[in-house]
């Protein structure tokens, strides 16, 4: 038998091994063009002996925003760079090969036509350091990021590698900018420096780490005059308390300093030559408490998703929770006692994942999302929590959130629910039996995308990753929306673009708005089955100037990413995945990193022996409600726990 | 010569009557993970299962599953993405990431032709919005978008003539029938399934792909009563065939008149329609009734009518020499997903795998000859 399996292989292959000869014959053999250009492709398939086979023959373009080609082969040339066309000849019949050839097209680059320098001042004094900036455009107008340009000065300034141009001497100071044969030459006059001596004044002269400082240097002349224009850089040395640390801080160039370790911190304000110090203390923030297990409802059959914690009509309090990746179920708990987190209803519906759970502000109404109905119909199921130990469907509604609602917020009978990561719908439910849509928010940006929104003095926050934190009006007035008309007015966005979540916080200390934005990565990959570890931090971004919002502080974790949190006061909740929840400390004014400034005061990692994956922490969400934090986690349920006191609750103070 | 082909006969008749292991690959879409399923002509087994997608906390539901006609890869759209969903190619030999491209809104049902070696892939959009979506076409060497060809609303079911060359969709919410060539990239003939009357020529040919939908009127767009959900060519035959999920029927439509040619009644919410290699039997998931038919072609009867293991039944994949047929089930919330394996001889469920939930996407992968 085995003899005649190899003579049959041997028939077989002589077959289809019988060389064809047909080829791909393209004239030219390559291209290269003019951005603009265009230029005609022959190709023709012919066969061993040279001769036309009339075989079809078509030419694709792999982008055609760089390259393309029409039906009658014409190429036009659109974007520099090196691109290739794809051509392929199907067989004609059954003893054919398919013909694949990839066709390279060049297209040159522009020639540079320019080096527009910008920015640049009238004057600068005898020396001071400016940073010149400049651009490179092409014949096209086209700005180029070009490598390569130098800054070249006279003997009145200096300019290093870095582009940083130094006054030496009074006069008029000549730069010049090259690249190849492209130049572009200004001026500068360079004036006497008048500054005889800084100014420079503290708002304090101690403070704990994570505490805001702000230094105001005046460069003086010598009948002690300020003079406006001339630049004072801020630097900053010291010394830690802790031998085995080192002192480090944040120091802004309008004056603002953090100091991360405790110790003593010289800040010292330059202008040229002269300079000016002065030393400041930073103690020791010193707020770190226990954070103490209260209770635990336990979910060890299935993931646990999304929360909430609300007080019923009976002034009981209690929460619901989702479910994960199971089988569409809510769970009800009454949480009044948190040392005795009890089970009493749970619901169905038709799902996988009940990603997301909200209550009405008037505690009768929760409103649960649906990923992975059977019948891809995902959308909505409003409930009615009146009683939460009676808890019964009032209506689901899938119009246009069929897709998946990953997540929801309620705000003044209206529900606000993501539909596929685009856009969310606002649905007026002040008749929860017919909910209907009244207004839409979607970006319009190329590839835009949504993961959650929160709502707050009727201001939507969305957090829509690479386009960051959308704030829109849906009934505050600020830009004339309504939830009929929502109206973007404000928006904030980092280049990781990992931003998934929102929570807003008015400061009550320093007036100031900041909205803290989340990230969502997991760089390690996932086991469904097995801890895991995330990463990602939460930025604060100070929205108190909604044209130029600043990214001025963070927080993070190290080793473990950002989920979901609750700020209430002055004091941050946030579940920070396998890192557990960490208690921060957010008041006053914010600046640089939270975290090395000692601003955490505590932190509980829930981890449950009998959890869906034992023993693996990966807390969901926190929030506070009647001093007790509250956090679900992934993989073990609802748990609740306390900051302890500085003085216990139970210890009795005798006094004589 | 005689001797030879003798020979073969021979050896083609032995090789046959031993046993054979099947294998298809079946998408969990609830579950992120694509399952390797086997079967021995007895026993059906889950022997792997792959997790797919790259955001742990978000569902992102692999839907169509395709396999590249030399068997060496298989392809998968992930379903969701931020927004758009993307295609993944993986090695069969070691079902290892190759690579990946974005497609557009829900990818689910793709091939690839055998003529141009390019893999067509429907964008299905199911989030709601009544528009127009596409068929996204791709090069699966360097996994490059070659073109989006704007078809129907909700396309679905994505299949190629057996000669490569014509491509086959239909738009569930818009009700229509879609031909592309698979070399020019357009769209050639276009028929709506919801006309009795199918001689509107002037209809068929409009391509849908030069119109402006900006200034189309979606809100008043027809929602099809057809439904159609899959369309299947018949590998010898001039007609494709297509599930009618909303009328429960399966039309059978002349390539030639470009009309429908014949209605056959299926039971509640045909989904799928599959046709054996050697032509002679059609399989057709009732996804409402839980059920599967298999029809004769030649008869135009429906020989058996099965119930599967649970509800929600939803694709077909047949094996290379036309003997059995794998139907993914997709469960309802927690319950797992399944494949059952059908005799298409004896018309009889022979066994049923188990997988990850919401089985949805298969595909035959390969017969090995067994041990």
């Amino acid at each position: 038998m085995k003899s005649l399996s190899i003579f049959i292989v041997v028939i077989v292959y002589s077959i289809s091994a019988y060389p064809q000869g047909d080829k791909l014959v393209v004239d030219p053999s390559s291209l290269t063009l003019e951005v603009g250009e265009k230029a005609k492709v022959n190709v023709s398939v012919v066969d061993k002996k040279g001769a036309n086979t009339n075989r079809e023959v078509r030419i694709f373009s792999r982008d055609g925003r760089n390259v393309d080609v029409d039906d009658d082969n014409n190429v036009t040339a659109l974007k520099p760079g090196n691109h290739s066309l794809l051509i392929i000849s199907p067989p004609a019949n059954n003893n054919d090969e398919r013909l694949r050839l990839e066709y390279a097209v060049s297209i040159k680059f522009p020639e540079i036509a320019r080096i527009a320098l910008d920015k640049v001042p009238d004057k600068i004094y005898v020396g001071t350091t400016v940073r010149l900036d400049f651009k490179v455009y092409d014949r096209t107008g086209t700005l180029r990021t070009e490598e390569g340009v130098t800054l070249t000065s006279d003997d009145k300034s200096s300019v290093d590698q870095y582009y940083n141009l130094t006054a030496l001497k009074a006069g008029t100071t000549t730069i010049t900018a090259r690249i190849g044969e492209i130049t572009n030459t200004i001026k500068i006059a360079v004036k006497d420096n008048p500054v005889v001596s800084v100014g420079l004044e503290s708002d304090m002269i101690e403070a704990r780490t994570g505490d805001v400082f702000h230094f105001n240097a005046n460069a003086l002349d010598a009948k002690g005059k300020p003079i406006e224009d001339a630049p004072v850089t801020y630097t900053f040395s010291g010394g830690a308390y802790d031998i085995s640390s080192s002192a480090s801080g944040l120091i802004k160039q309008d004056g603002r300093f953090v100091a991360e370790e405790a110790g003593l911190y010289t800040v010292t304000a330059s202008c040229g030559q002269v300079t000016t110090r002065m030393t400041i203390n930073a103690v020791a923030r010193d707020i770190e408490r226990d954070v103490k297990l209260m209770g635990h409802g336990s979910v060890g059959d299935r993931h646990t998703s999304d929360f909430w914690i609300w007080e019923g009509a009976d002034g009981r309090d209690y929460a619901v929770t989702g479910t994960w990746g199971a089988d569409g179920t809510a769970y009800f708990w009454d949480v009044t006692n948190p040392a005795n987190i009890t089970k009493i209803d749970s619901i169905q519906v038709d799902a996988r994942t009940v990603n997301d759970v909200k209550i009405s502000e008037d505690g009768k109404l929760c409103v649960i999302s649906r990923e992975g109905a059977s019948n891809r119909k995902n959308g909505i199921v409003i409930l009615d929590v009146s009683d939460p130990r009676d808890v019964s469907v009032i209506s689901t509604f899938t119009e246009n959130l069929t897709g998946g609602v990953h997540n929801l917020f309620i705000y003044k009978n209206h529900v606000y629910a993501l539909s596929n990561g685009e856009r969310y719908y606002v649905i007026n439910i002040e008749n929860p039996l017919e909910p209907r849509i009244v207004g839409k928010f979607e970006l319009d940006t190329p590839g835009h995308s949504i993961h959650d929104v929160w709502i707050e003095d009727g201001i939507a926050y969305s957090s829509n990753w690479q386009d960051g934190v959308q704030l829109v009006d849906v009934g505050n007035g600020i830009a004339g929306g309504s939830p009929e008309n929502p109206v973007q007015f404000a928006s904030y966005a980092y280049p990781s673009a990992a931003h998934h979540a929102t929570f807003p916080y008015n400061s009550k200390d320093t007036g100031k708005s900041y909205v803290i934005l989340g990230d969502e990565i997991f760089p390690y990959g996932f086991n469904l089955n097995g801890p895991n570890t995330a990463a990602g931090f939460l930025h604060f971004v100070d929205f108190t100037d909604l044209d130029n919002p600043e990214e001025i502080a963070r927080f993070e974790v190290p080793g473990a990413g950002s989920h979901n949190y609750w700020v209430d006061g002055d004091l941050l909740y946030t579940a920070f995945y396998n890192g557990g929840i960490r208690v921060v400390d957010i008041s006053g004014e914010l600046m640089g990193d939270l975290g090395k400034q000692g601003r955490e005061i505590g932190f509980i990692i829930p981890s449950d022996p009998e959890g869906y994956v034992p023993n693996a922490p990966f807390a969901w969400g926190a929030q506070l409600h009647k001093g007790t934090i509250f956090y679900s986690d992934w993989n073990s349920g609802l748990w609740a726990a306390k900051v302890v006191p500085e003085v216990m609750d139970d210890v009795q103070v005798e006094t004589r | 010569m005689r001797f030879i082909v003798a020979i073969i006969l021979g050896y083609s008749i032995t090789v046959n009557a031993l046993a054979q292991d099947y294998y298809v690959y079946v998408t969990a879409e609830s579950e992120d993970e694509v399952a390797v399923v086997k079967f021995d002509g007895e026993k059906a087994e889950t022997i792997k299962r792959i997790p797919v997608g790259v955001w742990p906390a978000e569902i992102e539901g692999p839907h169509g599953i395709t396999v590249d006609p030399n068997g060496k890869y298989w392809y998968l759209s992930l379903a969701h993405g931020n927004p758009f969903g993307t295609l993944y190619k993986f090695e069969t030999e070691t079902d290892k990431l190759v690579g990946k491209t974005t497609l557009g809104l829900f990818p689910a049902t793709m091939q690839i032709s055998t003529a141009t070696g390019l893999l067509y892939c429907v964008n299905f959009n199911l989030h709601g919005d009544m528009v127009p979506s596409s068929v996204s076409v791709v090069d699966p060497e360097s996994m490059t978008e070659l073109k989006r060809i704007t078809t129907g609303t909700m396309p679905h079911g994505s299949r190629i003539s057996s000669d490569g060359l014509r491509h086959y969709s239909v738009a569930m919410m818009s009700g229509e029938l879609f031909e592309i060539n698979t070399l020019d990239l357009e769209v050639s003939r276009k028929l709506d399934l919801d006309l009795d009357d199918t001689s509107m020529d002037g209809m068929a040919t409009v391509d849908h792909s030069k119109m402006d939908h900006n200034k189309m009127d979606h809100g008043a767009m027809k929602h099809s009563k057809v439904k159609p959900t899959w369309v299947i060519p018949h590998p010898v035959w001039d007609k494709v065939y297509v599930a009618g999920n909303g009328s429960n029927e399966i039309l059978e439509i002349d390539l030639d008149k470009w009309k429908i040619s014949n209605r056959f009644s299926g039971d509640k919410g045909p989904y799928n329609v599959e046709i054996t290699p050697d032509g002679n039997k059609m399989v057709v998931t009732y996804k409402t009734a839980a059920k599967t038919g298999i029809w004769d072609l030649n008869t135009g009867k429906e020989l058996a009518r099965l119930d599967n293991n649970r509800r929600v039944s939803h694709g077909v994949a047949i094996s290379s020499d036309s003997k059995y047929a794998f139907v993914s089930v997709e469960g309802v919330g927690g319950e797992p997903g399944s494949v059952d394996v059908i005799d298409l001889e004896k018309l009889k469920i022979v066994d049923t795998a188990e997988l990850g939930k919401q089985a949805g996407g298969i595909y035959f992968w390969k017969m090995e000859g067994g041990n």
